[in-house]
């Protein structure tokens, strides 16, 4: 076996180009899977010591509805006997601030309660006497505006201890001084402005409320016991969880997006396992004189499977290994963009440190490994059966690669096949909706090879008019499948991918786009900046009348967006009073209008698609959310489309949601102006009326659709940058193949010349060849494309969010894929066409 | 920093640790800082005198207590409850300045307060062999923790000391007295308190009856703890109220009985700046007289000519005791694991009584290991008075010994707060 190994490591440093292209395939496409595990990781994991920062020790938290909870309910829950292994209780006031073009989560606590739950030394940025002195604390109940902020987030604002700042809470700009800083907090801390819980109730306009309160039990049965004492004390409002379901639920939010994220990564590795199966066949194909002179010296079957496969597991070991340390790099990238995203949908996080999953790493390289084995296999199996002869003739060879393209058409055949089987049964699954798009996406890769040959043959046929060259460069192409097959076949997926996603994200934008014109019918909106964590935002009632008391406004529609705590878990809701203009704006998919209004008049509500995807409602359900007197089902009138939540929201009317919450706030109006006003000059002078005194969001109509596709974009960057990093896998892969092909026949190709043929004419045959592949691939990708497209937009997103999305389809969305297609193939053509132009004839000619 | 070394003012080493940062470098006297002083004698009034004086900077109540089970099982307690103030209290002050140009300025919460509330529950279980202790902070704000004269009551949580309803109805019309008159005995003995604490492993569950009226110490309850017209502080005690209740140890209830002390202070001052702690004895002895006495312990070892006590006889008449009145030889230490070396057998001799008592620990390990720590523990008591043989029990406080460990710099809340 000893020769046997020291042939296959001398055969690859040999072609370092080839081991270099493989290996940097595989790299990428391990790459890719790692960086987006450290990316989503990441995020999540700073949510996590974000939440942990403050009370980290909580087992429970006793949360409450869009008013979140009385604060004497703290007060009675202190007051009580719990014996001699009692709860510990701490409450917590949060929202959100603003310093500067920084938001952060304000955090209000009361040192004495949060010290006593997380044990001296454990709640990092509170004062603690007995670290701290007393300094600290007298600081933080008597100071004005006392804040706390980590070290690390104070040095990025530039503020030293004893400075006094400026925050905007909701919109109100209030001072405020940095009386400490929470030195080696972790990072957790980093977004997370802790003041007492007196100050947080006076900036967010929350006397008497409480976000939550954070319980600690003791473990086991006391536990237990107290868990069930105090659950039968809280009134049916408030509801009493451990930390880590709370937790998970909010993580849980970010699941599809997180899974889609996966499966993109996961399309870069498929790719790559393209490039090495082209790798390592052609490896064994260049080899396969000296495999058979080994079979002819007595070398096993099993020992020619096993050093071929023993190449591949190195390759793969090596690729991988290079493969996460470059996904650690490209980690780093990414986490700026998929952090932005959840910013922008989900929760406010801010990233400070790279979470490096082990399992997940381990997990990206053995993928990486078994990839390359399982890309291997095919050619070491065909390799290690043939018969211990001197090597199959090119003719041989090429035969067997049209049988195999032939096979692999009956392949992809049954692969689409299977995929729309498995669209039929696999119901609402996200995970089989993926699936199936790999199922079509190989298939593709199965079908391309064919295509080629068929589309080159065709070709050869076409251009008998264009010269004895052209038709022998077509026919050229059709009768190198073995070495050009595969490389194609990867483009032609990777273009698949590219054209698939380009129309789906383009319909998506176009759906919403049109959604935002039908939905904001109103002029100009009116919102604040959010400031409480659950009440959202909230507009000043005095704000409000000054802004409807301006002459320009005609009518207006009033909106509370809260989170409502429900069996299903928190769900927002928008409690609205529409203007009549604006009731147009809801477009209806399930119920008619005319009744769903109707029963919406009778305090039924009306549920987004996603909600009603989510949770498998229709109109007739019902929906139980829980109000301040407890649980109430509520009729569903109609689902209508919405593209602003991919959790999905309830609409409901005003009045009947300030009857069961208590809650009379408006934080968004809808402002129709009178005729002839233009919504500019409107915007400026409400926002007028409002100054000095609500820093308010005050938008027109057009700003706010503007803004929405700028979101919509910036949440589609990942996507981009994934489908790139595939497609530049795949063109790597195809300029290692064409390459290789090409050197290849620098004999032919001096043969040619030696006939007659100018180096120009050589250097245009070579590329016209290639650029010929790179249409062949975008040939192949742009039915499968647009099926691919369609299963994104009816299979994934619509299970992943429920969404409906309507096709839409522009030459746009395949001009990146044919870029690709003519960049790839040019560059794989560009070098072998200047040598075959250049090379002597004679060394060429010589290897006959 | 040119701050004064001062060390706690009795138990409440917090609020002298709040003084010295409160003093934050305004020359030599812990000044007052807009607080009220303890100057000169004043008048005392109860129930009002019990409630809290939060023009004051910090205060406490004190309750000790040796008690037994039917079986002849000793337990003993402390319960201490201490306020003390961040600053002095104001009207509604800069943080609720309207912001220019903000409409309507916030509600101010019901957390806004600058009174804090400090509480020690320490208990002694002897026949275990066992000393828990545990701490309470809060704020005065949402009946979290407060004190109030009428009815009487003073709280954080669920722990707390205060007057059984019916004692509320009597104590409904305080009135005035001349300085140094205590109030008759028919609005306070009769006054009945209950007490309530826990912490793991133990509760108590006790009602308190006090045997005699407060007894004022020092100069009419004017007592000084050094030369420096500030460091003094208002002090009267009840050194004797009968217990009845139920302890609740490992969730099985004792009923026990027994004797309780109770100590009341307040002020605004520190120790005097040569005093490093003190040493305080509070006996109760078996024929119904009581002694108490705190030696105030200098740098150099020697102690202050400041110390005093007050002698209780069985009457109730009291008188004052100078530091030169009372001899006290520590006879044993005894040393924590960290090598803080405490006294713990003592023979008190007062002459002028003809009292000579022995003094010993019920168990020798009683240090409260908190912010600040401290010895405080359940004594026994035997001697002679007036020739014939006299026992009694007790609780003996030892402050100022366990804080040598911070820097000679930290005179502030470091210094007592460290750990």
């Amino acid at each position: 076996m000893n020769a046997l190994h020291q042939a296959g490591v001398r055969h690859l440093l040999r072609h370092p180009a080839q081991l270099a292209l493989a290996l940097v395939g595989l790299a990428l496409g391990v790459g890719t899977i790692v960086a987006v595990e450290v990316a989503t990781e990441s995020s999540r994991r700073a949510f996590e010591l974000s939440l942990e920062a403050v009370n980290g020790p909580a087992t429970h938290q006793i949360t409450g509805g869009p008013r979140g909870i009385d604060e004497r309910l703290y007060v009675r829950l202190r007051a009580q006997s719990f014996g001699s292994s009692p709860p510990l209780f701490a409450p917590v006031l949060a929202g959100y601030v603003a310093i500067g073009e920084r938001t952060m989560q304000l955090v209000g606590v009361d040192p004495f309660a949060a010290l006593e739950l997380a044990g001296e030394g454990r709640a990092p940025g509170v004062p603690d006497p007995a670290t701290d002195g007393l300094d600290t604390l007298r600081d933080w109940l008597t100071e004005p505006g006392a804040v706390v902020m980590s070290a690390t987030a104070a040095s990025e604002l530039g503020l030293a201890t004893g400075r006094r700042l400026e925050l905007l809470v909701g919109g109100v700009p209030r001072p405020a001084t940095l009386i400490a800083q929470a030195a080696g907090a972790g990072p957790g801390l980093d977004g997370v402005l802790l003041t007492d819980i007196a100050q947080a109730q006076e900036w967010l306009g929350a006397t008497g409320r409480l976000s939550r309160i954070d319980v600690r039990l003791p473990a086991g049965a006391p536990g237990e016991e107290l868990l069930a004492r105090l659950r039968m004390q809280l009134p049916p409002s408030l509801e009493l969880r451990a930390t880590r379901a709370q937790l998970r639920e909010t993580l849980a939010m970010t699941d599809a997006f997180t899974t889609n994220l996966k499966a993109m990564s996961l399309l870069a590795l498929l790719v790559g396992a393209f490039l090495i199966y082209g790798a390592v066949s052609f490896a064994v194909l260049q080899r396969r004189p000296i495999m058979a002179v080994l079979r002819a010296l007595g070398a096993t079957r099993g020992q020619v499977l096993g050093l071929v496969l023993a190449e591949a597991a190195a390759l793969g070991i090596v690729g991988a290994a290079c493969g996460v340390l470059l996904g650690l790099v490209m980690g780093r990238g990414l986490v700026g963009l998929v952090s932005q995203t959840i910013n922008d949908l989900y929760f406010v996080v801010a990233v400070r440190e790279m979470s490096v999953p082990a399992v997940s790493l381990v997990a990206a390289a053995g993928g990486g490994v078994l990839t390359a084995l399982a890309a291997a296999l095919l050619p070491a199996l065909e390799v290690a059966a043939s018969a211990p002869q001197l090597g199959l003739s090119r003719s041989v060879l090429e035969r067997r690669a049209l049988h195999l393209a032939r096979s692999l058409l009956v392949v992809g055949a049954s692969l689409a096949a299977g995929a729309g089987l498995l669209v039929w049964v696999s119901g609402r699954s996200l995970l089989a909706g993926f699936a199936t798009l790999f199922m079509l996406l190989l298939g593709v890769a199965a079908v391309t090879p064919a295509a080629l040959r068929a589309l080159a043959l065709a070709a050869a046929r076409l251009s008998v008019r264009l010269g004895p060259v052209a038709r022998l460069a077509c026919r050229d192409i059709a009768g190198s499948l073995s070495r050009t097959g595969v490389a194609v076949a990867a483009l032609g997926m990777a273009l698949t991918a590219m054209i698939g996603v380009a129309i789906m994200v383009q319909s998506f934008r176009e759906s919403l786009r049109e959604w935002l014109i039908q939905a904001l019918r109103a002029d100009v909106y009116v919102s604040a900046p959010a400031a409480g964590e659950d009440s959202g935002r909230r507009l000043d009632p005095e704000v409000v009348r000054s802004l409807l008391a301006v002459p320009a406004v005609r009518t207006h529609s009033e909106s509370r967006r809260v989170v409502v705590p429900s069996p299903h878990g928190p769900l927002d809701v928008n409690a609205v009073r529409l203007a009549p203009e604006s009731y147009a704006g809801v477009r209806f998919t399930q119920a008619s209008a005319t009744s769903a209004w109707r029963e919406f008049a009778r305090g039924a509500i009306l549920i987004s698609e996603p909600l009603a995807w989510r949770l498998q409602l229709a109109p007739h359900d019902t929906l139980t959310l829980t109000t301040a007197s407890g649980p109430r089902a509520f009729p569903v009138a109609g689902v209508y489309r919405e593209y602003g939540n991919d959790r999905g929201e309830v609409l409901m009317g005003l009045d009947e949601y300030r009857r069961l919450w208590d809650d009379d706030s408006i934080s968004g109006l809808g402002i129709y102006l009178a005729p002839g006003v233009e919504a500019r000059v409107a915007a400026g002078v409400l926002r007028a009326a409002a100054r000095g005194r609500q820093a308010l969001f005050i938008r027109s109509n057009a700003d706010i659709r503007a803004l929405s596709m700028r979101i919509f974009d910036r949440t589609f960057v990942i996507t981009r940058v994934l489908y790139w990093l595939a497609a530049g896998v795949a063109a790597v892969g195809l300029v290692s193949a064409l390459l290789a092909w090409e050197l290849q026949r620098s004999r032919e190709l001096a043969v040619l010349r030696s006939l007659g043929l100018t180096p120009r004419s050589t250097a245009l045959l070579v590329l016209a060849q290639t650029v010929f592949m790179g249409i062949a691939a975008l040939a192949a990708a742009i039915p499968a494309g647009l099926l691919t497209a369609m299963v994104l937009t009816e299979v994934i997103n619509r299970r992943a969010f429920g969404w409906q999305i309507d096709l839409h389809l522009s030459p746009a969305q395949f001009l990146d894929a044919l870029w690709l297609a003519l960049g790839a193939a040019l560059a794989a053509g560009a070098y072998p066409a200047w040598r075959s132009a250049r090379a002597p004839l004679a060394p060429g000619m010589r290897e006959e | 920093m040119g701050r004064r070394h001062a060390r706690i003012p009795i138990g409440a080493a917090l609020a002298a640790g709040v003084a010295c940062a409160m003093a934050g470098g305004a020359g030599s006297t812990p000044q007052a800082g807009g607080f009220a002083q303890a100057l000169s004698p004043r008048a005392f009034a109860f129930p009002r005198d019990h409630g809290p004086h939060r023009e004051f900077r910090q205060e406490w109540w004190y309750v000790t207590s040796n008690l037994e089970a039917a079986t002849g099982e000793r337990f003993g307690f402390e319960l201490t409850f201490f306020r003390f103030a961040l600053a002095p209290d104001a009207a509604p002050d800069a943080a609720q300045r309207p912001v220019s140009g903000v409409a309507t300025p916030p509600p101010s919460s019901a957390w806004r307060t600058r009174q804090i509330y400090m509480a020690h529950f320490a208990l002694t279980d002897v026949a275990a062999g066992r000393f828990r202790f545990a701490r309470k902070l809060s704020r005065e704000a949402l009946a979290l923790a407060g004190a109030q004269a009428a009815p009487f009551r003073v709280w954080i949580d669920d722990w707390s000391l205060e007057a059984a309803p019916s004692a509320a109805v009597k104590a409904d019309k305080p009135a005035a007295h001349a300085p140094g008159v205590v109030a008759s005995g028919a609005t306070v003995s009769g006054a009945t308190w209950t007490l309530r604490a826990a912490q793991p492993g133990y509760e108590v569950d006790l009602v308190l009856e006090p045997l005699t009226p407060p007894v004022l110490n020092g100069e009419a309850g004017f007592s000084r703890k050094s030369a420096e017209p500030g460091d003094a502080s208002f002090y009267y005690s009840i050194p004797r109220l009968e217990v009845r209740g139920r302890l609740v140890r490992d969730n099985h209830p004792v009923a026990v009985r027994g004797l309780a002390w109770f100590d009341r202070e307040w002020g605004s001052g520190a120790l005097g700046a040569r005093e490093v702690g003190w040493d305080w004895f509070a006996l109760q002895l078996n024929d119904g007289a009581t002694l108490m006495f705190y030696a105030l312990r200098n740098r150099d070892g020697t102690r202050d000519r400041h110390s005093a006590g007050t002698w209780v006889e069985p009457s109730g008449a009291s008188r004052p005791l100078t530091s030169e009145q009372v001899a006290i030889d520590v006879l044993d230490h005894w040393s924590n694991a960290r090598g803080t070396r405490y006294p713990s057998s003592w023979r008190i001799r007062v002459p002028s009584l003809s009292l000579e008592v022995g003094v010993r620990p019920v168990l020798a390990d009683q240090e409260f290991r908190s912010t600040p720590t401290y010895w405080e523990g359940a004594v026994d008591v035997s001697g002679t008075r007036g020739g014939a043989g006299i026992a009694g029990r007790g609780y003996v406080e030892l402050v100022g010994y366990a804080a040598e460990r911070s820097s000679p710099r930290a005179t502030g809340a470091k210094a007592l707060l460290g750990r």
